[in-house]
């Protein structure tokens, strides 16, 4: 049992959640209420991390981010290390292809309070800040947390971009879903295969978890 | 709405800082040729026994390792399978000095138990299975990055075998990895390293045949330390020249450089 | 931009001036204590008029000034967003909060006031609607006409200077819509705050009113006291009655 892996893997989940919550609820909203063409384009966007293979993800980030690049030598001449190989690395993977995994719940979220909802919140008197945090968000809140939610069971399952951008890198980078394949190289299916069930249970009690808050929206809000 | 925010992510930053690893702490990564998974991890153990410290290893091909160390993977110490990646890296500053071959490696042809392939160290059943067409699949490591992929190429034009096998060869990311396929089943049989068959815990499953050295160029195989390697680091590169180490990879049918460079 | 009507020191005038796509030529209107109902069949413009006078809609062209305050006025480049107009606005579908309750949506629209005085001062609004009873209850909780009452009550809670209402009485049944005229005529009687209301039913509008005003096509056609309209068959509110067929003439 790899703990290293099970805490990086952890530690990676609730990292790229917490990151990507807020610009989540924001973007969310936003694409929910905005009017302006650019909408479209930007949800063309961020729809491409569900589409495009990993690898090309990874490639695009290594290429981005690796030492020859300006984003590259900046950090080097900040930190002293580097971006690619390392867990900041893959945090910003993660982070980049979870994007649509947060957002688009928390847009469908926002939109189904409807815009009647909105108006009367404007007629309350309501500031667009007002408005937001007491009406929106709460009944926007069960969406939001089910984008959380799968954002986090995606990261645990991520595998392609992290190999690629992060390489396999004991205490640094790999997490279970790679160890597990280490283990399976050392014919050691023992090992592999209990990790792999933590990786289900993890991901079941995540799917679960987020039909429950559904249901329970429903059931409040009718 | 601002001031949240940014306070919501000042918070971030400072549970990400705590993520930092301390090279000082945590057992050095060091970045090992995947031939030697089964050698190294006991010589590791051996090392923990007699110096109490720790070391993590992790395994792959060759090339892949040089390409990472080159982009600044946090590896301390280097075990490459062909002494051109580690000594292209000492050009390009990365290491401290040219470091020292440690073993010597060698080729080996495996089948698993029950496949239609007879092993024998002159390639004559591998030519007789191919000529009666019962290879469909045959695995060697990738020659782009692993070195033992590359020189299982070298032995098979050597042998005239390796255009009646293309459409046929599945390639290894490792040569672990090309062992794997050879062994579970999912090929007839394949050329890897030596020192994997030689494990004992393939003994009962597999057939082997020690490929001529004079058909592919040496495997000579270099170690570097990797500049601002930690004091473990530094032992274990001195360990593995020791007479403990050497022992073990000799049971492993690595060839042995002169002792103490 | 001419106006249409001189603006008032109190209460409400608007003149709205737009081609297209809905067309829009209105000129309306409503002195304080008064009660407005605006009618016409559907397609006519009614919501579009009230949801640009609570700053919901905003026309080519404008000009809503109430209580000697511009909301609107496109030539000098005006435009107060719907927050900042004090109009109560009761929707068509009652638009409550689900996740609050009776008092808790009264209490959304006293904002302004502090904290400690709003659950008082939304019960006492509900009482006004009389539905302190009811105060704990979630809409989903609430029976149709309920919840018409609560959306009443958080429109005045805000102490409007227009009370604007759309279609009140197009999704309720008789019993419901005989209450809510007797709760219009206390409202009228209780407050001089201006009422717009939007009907398609003549006989509502005129128990209800005190002036008609009919949209067609976006046009504001004519306006003047209810039953005098209605009693006059030249007028153009009879004639439109009469053409339209089988809507029922109030007696």
């Amino acid at each position: 049992m790899d703990w290293d892996a099970l805490r990086l893997s952890l530690l990676l989940g609730v990292l790229t959640v917490a990151i990507l919550l807020p610009i989540a609820l924001f973007a969310g909203h936003w694409l929910a209420t905005t009017q302006r063409r650019g909408r479209v384009l930007i949800e063309a966007m961020l729809t491409l991390p569900l589409v495009l293979p990993p690898t090309v993800i990874g490639f695009y980030l290594l290429v981005g981010m690796g030492p020859q690049s300006p984003i590259g030598q900046a950090w080097h001449l900040l930190f002293g290390d580097s971006l690619v190989f390392s867990f900041r690395g893959i945090l910003i993977a993660s982070v980049l292809i979870n994007l649509p995994f947060a957002i688009q719940p928390a847009q469908r979220a926002f939109e189904a309070v409807g815009q009647d909802l909105r108006e009367a919140a404007a007629m309350c008197g309501h500031s667009p800040w007002q408005r937001f945090w007491r009406i929106e968000l709460p009944l926007a809140r069960p969406g939001v947390i089910t984008g959380a939610v799968f954002a986090f069971a995606h990261t645990l399952g991520e595998f392609g971009v992290v190999l690629m951008v992060g390489g396999s890198i004991p205490g640094e980078t790999r997490t279970l879903a790679l160890s597990i394949y280490d283990r399976v190289q050392a014919f050691d299916n023992a090992g592999a295969g209990r990790m792999a069930a933590i990786l289900l249970s993890i991901s079941m009690l995540a799917v679960t978890l987020s039909f429950l808050l559904d249901g329970h929206r429903r059931r409040r809000h009718g | 709405m601002i001031r949240l925010l940014i306070r919501w992510w000042a918070l971030l930053l400072v549970a990400l800082s705590l993520t930092t690893p301390a090279w000082a702490e945590t057992p050095p990564n060091i970045a090992a040729a995947a031939d030697l998974r089964f050698a190294l991890t006991e010589v590791a153990a051996a090392f923990q026994r007699d110096t109490g410290r720790t070391v993590s290893l992790t395994f792959g091909s060759s090339g892949n390792f040089f390409r990472q160390i080159q982009q600044g993977a946090p590896f301390q110490l280097f075990l490459s399978a062909d002494e051109q990646y580690a000594l292209d890296l000492a050009r390009a500053g990365k290491t401290q000095g040219a470091g020292t071959l440690y073993a010597v490696g060698r080729l080996a042809l495996v089948a698993p138990k029950g496949s239609p392939l007879r092993v024998d160290e002159r390639l004559s059943g591998l030519r007789a299975a191919i000529a009666r067409g019962q290879i469909t699949r045959f695995a060697i490591a990738n020659p782009e990055h692993a070195p033992y992929g590359d020189r299982a190429m070298e032995a098979l034009k050597h042998a005239r075998l390796w255009d009646s096998l293309s459409g046929k060869l599945v390639l290894g990311d490792s040569v672990t990895q090309a062992f794997q396929f050879a062994v579970s089943g999912g090929a007839q049989g394949g050329i890897v390293a030596y020192s994997l068959v030689r494990d004992p815990a393939f003994a009962a499953r597999t057939d082997f045949a020690l490929l001529p050295a004079s058909w592919h160029r040496p495997l000579l195989q270099r170690m570097v330390l990797i500049k601002g390697a930690s004091e473990t680091a530094s032992r274990f590169y001195a360990y593995i020249q020791g007479p403990t180490a050497r022992h073990i990879l000799t049971r492993y049918g690595f060839a042995l450089p002169n002792a103490r460079r | 931009m001419a106006t249409g009507a001189a603006d008032m020191a109190d209460g409400l005038s608007i003149a709205l001036r737009q081609p297209g796509p809905i067309a829009l030529d209105v000129d309306i209107a409503v002195a304080p204590g008064k009660t407005l109902a605006l009618v016409g069949s559907s397609g006519a413009g009614k919501t579009t008029v009230l949801r640009a006078i609570a700053g919901l809609y905003r026309p080519c062209q404008g000009r809503v000034v109430c209580n000697g305050t511009t909301w609107l006025d496109s030539d000098r480049a005006i435009d107060l967003p719907a927050q900042a107009r004090r109009a109560g606005f009761v929707f068509q579908h009652y638009a409550l909060f689900p996740h609050l309750t009776a008092l808790g949506n009264v209490m959304e629209a006293m904002l302004h006031r502090p904290r400690a005085e709003r659950p008082d001062a939304a019960g006492a609004m509900l009482a006004r609607v009389h539905l302190e009873a009811y105060a704990d209850r979630r809409p989903d909780a609430l029976s149709g006409g309920q919840q018409q009452r609560v959306a009443i009550a958080r429109a005045l809670a805000r102490d409007p200077d227009v009370l604007l209402l759309d279609e009140p009485f197009s999704a309720v049944d008789h019993p419901t819509r005989r209450a809510l005229h007797l709760l219009l005529a206390e409202i009228r009687a209780s407050s001089p705050v201006p009422i717009i209301l939007v009907s398609h039913d003549l006989e509502d509008a005129a128990r209800s009113a005190d002036e008609i005003c009919l949209l067609q096509h976006g046009r504001s056609v004519e306006i003047g006291p209810a039953r005098a309209l209605l009693d006059d068959p030249d007028s153009r509110i009879a004639r439109w009655l009469s053409s339209a067929g089988d809507v029922a003439m109030p007696q």
